[in-house]
């Protein structure tokens, strides 16, 4: 399965494009270029600094969200019940190529 | 030698020894921080770098594959140009020459050297430890060895319960092994967490067949050619086939020793991470530094702690601004129930219980002179995120709110009018 290309916006609202390769997480393939994603719990819902920011239109077509990532997104700066995901829970799919991710502010 | 300055590098690699966790985290951050010189990574383990965390949880399941999960990408080391050497181990530090004296017989100059080599399972002692069917866990290799040997069926002692041994029994009786824990203290997890959370866990063990022996002090692991059973003080002989000893960790601070770096049950840094060479820094479970918070000499063992020292000292190497200092933090998942912690608890913390344990989702908090100083969630994240900001604000608690689970823990500062906002909050970090 080929790549797909993102366009990331960071937290001083820099954007850039980079691939996203199929066995990624959408964690994996912002922190392993390099964008300042903590991920301090190695992807397992526990820690909420892989937490981004997705549009509506694309937040839509995700599945639902686990009862933990709701618990840490709602107490995470500038979550949107519409919009918030930890990128850690979401896995390679082509439908997501070519959407644009913001990351969240630091806490 | 020339003069070490932030952010500059005099043309000889920052050697990094140890590829655990925190050594990983200490390349990808020097990396993401745009260090461009050398970066040469002593990985002891062959296999690419993994994950712990893993070894005693989801790798243990019935019909889970084998494979790590790593930590990052073979690929990763090549495209961020780190140098990784698979199976070799830093013999010697010469502090002199600034160089390391590797296992393969070879010497490599440093700039700077961050010391990751992490901790090891604390070895049992009593006689017959060394028994065939005697386990230990820390390694992927170790996780492997218990797996194949958690047949159902099979008797499994565990010898102490913290939290590996615990979220090894629960693997085991998932497996359809019979668990026994033995623990020395009157309950599981004494050192991490109060009464309440011990008791529900205990249940938790106890509704999933585990079997509680406390107040067992092991003098002997007995077999003909392998374990067949552990002996305690008070004579009781408990049959096994698989005994794991899960009794706390060591800190592999040996090659820091002698290199003649200061060190007590762990290597000395500061908040930056560096030791009492300043060429040398230490980062992970090996090191032992002052809380933060409130001065108490600590060394902690999570990944949380593995990954905020990475980055403090990368930040430091490269002359940059670290991230604020965040409040410890760890997580255990046992039968599927995860707890989750924030910050470290004193044994004479105020304990406050939100919710019924009997439901299966709460959350207890610690205070310290009325402030928020920890807090365990139990099968729940709604306290996880507040509490960690409310403990690094030294916020006052209201105990009789915080009692109310309806009420969002920030909604539980005193509401009394003659208090300042000095007063309600003091900044611990
Ligand atoms: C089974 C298990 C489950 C865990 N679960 C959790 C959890 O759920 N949550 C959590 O927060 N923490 C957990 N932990 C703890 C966590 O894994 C550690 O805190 C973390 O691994 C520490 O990282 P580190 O890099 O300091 O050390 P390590 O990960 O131990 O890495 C150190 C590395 O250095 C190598 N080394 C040692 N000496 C040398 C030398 N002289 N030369 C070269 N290499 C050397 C070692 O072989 C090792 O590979 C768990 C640990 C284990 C063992
Ligand atoms: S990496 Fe920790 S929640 Fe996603």
């Amino acid at each position: 399965m080929s790549n797909n290309k993102l366009t990331v916006v960071d937290r001083e609202g820099k954007s850039r494009d980079l691939e996203w390769e199929p066995d990624q997480t959408l964690m994996e393939a912002l922190r392993d270029n390099d964008l300042p994603v903590l991920a301090s719990c190695g992807g397992t819902a526990s820690c909420a600094t892989c937490h981004v920011f997705l549009a509506d239109e694309v937040f839509d077509t995700l599945g639902e969200r686990s009862e933990d990532e709701i618990e840490l997104l709602v107490e995470a700066e500038g979550y949107r019940e519409c919009g918030s995901r930890l990128s850690c829970q979401l896995d390679f799919t082509k439908d997501l190529d070519g959407v644009t991710v913001t990351l969240a502010p630091e806490e | 030698m020339p003069d070490l300055q932030p952010g500059i590098n005099n043309g000889q690699p920052v050697i990094i020894v140890g590829a655990g966790h925190s050594g990983v985290a200490v390349a990808a951050g020097l990396r993401t921080r745009g260090w461009v010189g050398g970066i040469l990574l002593l990985d002891g383990e062959k296999e690419t770098p993994y994950e712990r965390p893993p070894l005693s949880k989801e790798l243990l399941k019935s019909g889970a594959p084998d494979e790590s999960t790593v930590l990052r990408k073979e690929k990763f080391y090549q495209d961020k140009r780190i140098e990784r050497l698979a199976g070799i181990t830093a013999e010697a530090i010469d502090r002199q020459s600034r160089t390391v004296v590797l296992s393969d017989g070879s010497r490599r100059g440093y700039d700077r050297l961050v010391v990751a080599t992490g901790s090891r399972a604390r070895p049992l002692t009593v006689p017959g430890s060394g028994l065939p069917g005697v386990h230990a866990l820390r390694t992927r290799e170790d996780a492997l060895d218990l797996k194949r040997a958690l047949v159902a069926g099979t008797r499994v002692a565990i010898i102490g319960a913290g939290y590996i041994g615990l979220e090894v029994a629960a693997a085991a009786a998932a497996r359809g092994c019979k668990v026994t824990v033995l623990e020395l203290q009157d309950r599981v997890m004494s050192r991490v967490t109060s009464e309440p959370v011990s008791r529900f866990f205990e249940q938790l063990h106890e509704q999933n067949g585990i079997r509680f022996v406390f107040g067992a002090a092991v003098t002997a692991i007995e077999g003909q050619r392998r374990a067949e059973r552990v002996v305690t003080a008070d004579g009781t002989v408990h049959p096994a086939d698989v005994v794991l000893a899960g009794i706390g960790v060591l800190p592999n601070q040996e090659v820091a020793t002698e290199a003649g770096l200061e060190c007590r049950d762990g290597i000395l840094v500061d908040g930056e991470g560096r030791t009492s060479d300043s060429a040398i820094y230490a980062t992970g479970d090996v090191t032992r530094f002052a809380s933060p918070v409130d001065g108490t000499s600590q060394r902690l063992e999570c990944i949380q702690n593995a990954q905020a020292q990475a980055d403090r000292v990368a930040a430091h190497i490269t002359g940059q601004q670290p991230a604020e200092p965040e409040i410890p933090w760890f997580w255990t998942v046992q039968h599927g129930v995860r707890l989750q912690t924030a910050g470290v608890r004193h044994p004479d913390d105020d304990v406050i219980v939100r919710g019924t344990p009997a439901v299966g989702k709460f959350a207890v908090i610690y205070l310290r002179d009325g402030r928020l100083a920890a807090v365990d969630t139990v099968a729940g994240l709604a306290d996880f995120r507040p509490a960690k900001k409310l403990i690094a604000a030294g916020a006052l608690i209201d105990p009789a709110l915080a009692a109310d689970p309806r009420i969002p823990l920030t909604d539980t500062i005193p509401n009394d009018p003659s208090l300042t906002d000095a007063d309600l909050v003091s900044a611990r970090i």
